[in-house]
């Protein structure tokens, strides 16, 4: 008895399941319906998509110690007008930002990214018909640590000229 | 607390050129009366190059991170030498690792070299005080010295950044953020205190000479 009911409960559960789509279904056809009925003007079908391919442009900030400049400050300026920000924003927690530069308006485009008194400043090149790019600042490791090598070599061999001629 | 390129307005960079002009002149003087003024010059190379690495060590202070300066050390440490090496040191940092920029050199290099000068006013004060025999007061006056100059220099900083705040960013948000960076520097200024005074200990028991140098005139604070 009880194993007949545990068997028949999940049929029951379908057949709830199978209710309600059928309700849904039903409900849309009705407001269907109601819509032809009602909103007679609503009769266009074709759709038109056009588009224009523009270069967008995403920014990534962060300090030289790895970290992202989160919410940090965005200064785009666009290359007809230098003094004025074209557009200003705020980076997001990973330090990123995306604008769409204005076609219309080829040339360099600088940003800055500032937090804190920190950021830096990048010139982007965008002419007509700009190619996607990539570029930025900043040194690989070995790098630093090559230029790091070669100043302090330079600042020790300066001790050891000046306490070598002491003696 | 290296102000980079393009964050200040070009009076501020002229004005900071001026007063780095003057205090570095002011050093050189100092250094040329000394009775060996080629004396004090390995000692600097040296710390030049400490202080040149040492804002590649960043230390977690949440919400942000500071890095070592070490100007109050070099200041404690090398008296009026500090000045020619916090800007030897300020403009290899601009250049090889853009850490500030060549427009704000003099901004920075008075930032933290006008500290370091005051931090070496104070160490030097032991002698007027007739602490300077005294193991615990070379240290604590050392301490003083290196929290001193990173203090200022935060202060410093803070009171231009805040006074140059251009029109065109969200002031209230950078306003808060450059607060929160100014006071993550209180912890630094411990740090580097400790950093100081320990080294001082260390040079008084090894190599007193590098420090005894109660001939030299202390800037009158």
């Amino acid at each position: 008895m009880g194993q007949q009911e545990v068997g028949n409960q999940p049929r029951a559960l379908k057949d709830r399941g199978r209710h309600a789509s059928l309700i849904s279904s039903t409900a849309a056809l009705l407001a269907l319906v109601l819509v032809l009925a009602l909103g007679g003007t609503a009769a266009a079908h074709g759709a038109n998509i056009s588009y224009t391919s523009t270069v967008g442009v995403a920014l990534a900030a962060a300090y030289d110690s790895g970290e992202p400049m989160a919410e940090a400050q965005v200064m785009i300026y666009a290359p007809n007008d230098l003094s004025t920000p074209w557009q200003t924003g705020t980076t997001d927690e990973n330090g990123h930002y995306f604008f769409t530069p204005d076609p219309e308006l080829p040339g360099t485009w600088d940003v800055q990214v500032r937090q804190a008194g920190h950021g830096q400043i990048i010139h982007i090149p965008l002419g007509e018909g700009a190619m996607p790019t990539s570029g930025g600042g900043g040194f690989s490791t070995m790098q630093i640590i090559l230029m790091s090598a070669c100043v302090i070599w330079g600042l020790a061999g300066t001790a050891l000229y000046f306490s070598g001629r002491k003696s | 607390m290296h102000i980079p390129d393009g964050i200040l307005p070009v009076a501020v960079d002229v004005a900071g050129y001026a007063t780095a002009g003057a205090l570095t002149w002011f050093s050189l003087r100092k250094i040329q009366q000394q009775e060996n003024p080629q004396e004090g010059v390995p000692k600097a190379a040296l710390l030049t190059a400490a202080f040149f690495v040492a804002s590649w060590i960043h230390i977690p202070f949440p919400p942000t991170s500071v890095h070592l300066i070490l100007n109050g050390l070099l200041g404690v440490v090398l008296g009026y030498y500090a000045m020619p090496a916090i800007l030897v040191g300020l403009f290899f940092q601009a250049v090889m690792f853009q850490h500030g920029g060549l427009t704000t050199l003099g901004v920075n290099a008075t930032m933290m070299g006008l500290p370091a000068l005051l931090a070496y006013g104070i160490f030097q004060s032991r002698y007027r005080l007739g602490l300077a025999q005294s193991d615990t007061w070379t240290a604590v006056f050392g301490f003083a010295g290196g929290a001193v100059g990173v203090g200022l220099a935060a202060a410093i900083a803070f009171t231009i950044l805040i006074l140059t705040l251009p029109g065109n960013i969200d002031a209230e948000a950078e306003r808060a953020s450059i607060t929160a960076l100014t006071v993550a520097h209180v912890p630094l200024m411990v740090l580097e205190g400790v950093f100081t005074a320990l080294l001082v200990t260390f040079l008084l028991r090894v190599k007193p000479e590098v420090l005894n140098r109660p001939g030299d005139v202390p800037v009158k604070v």
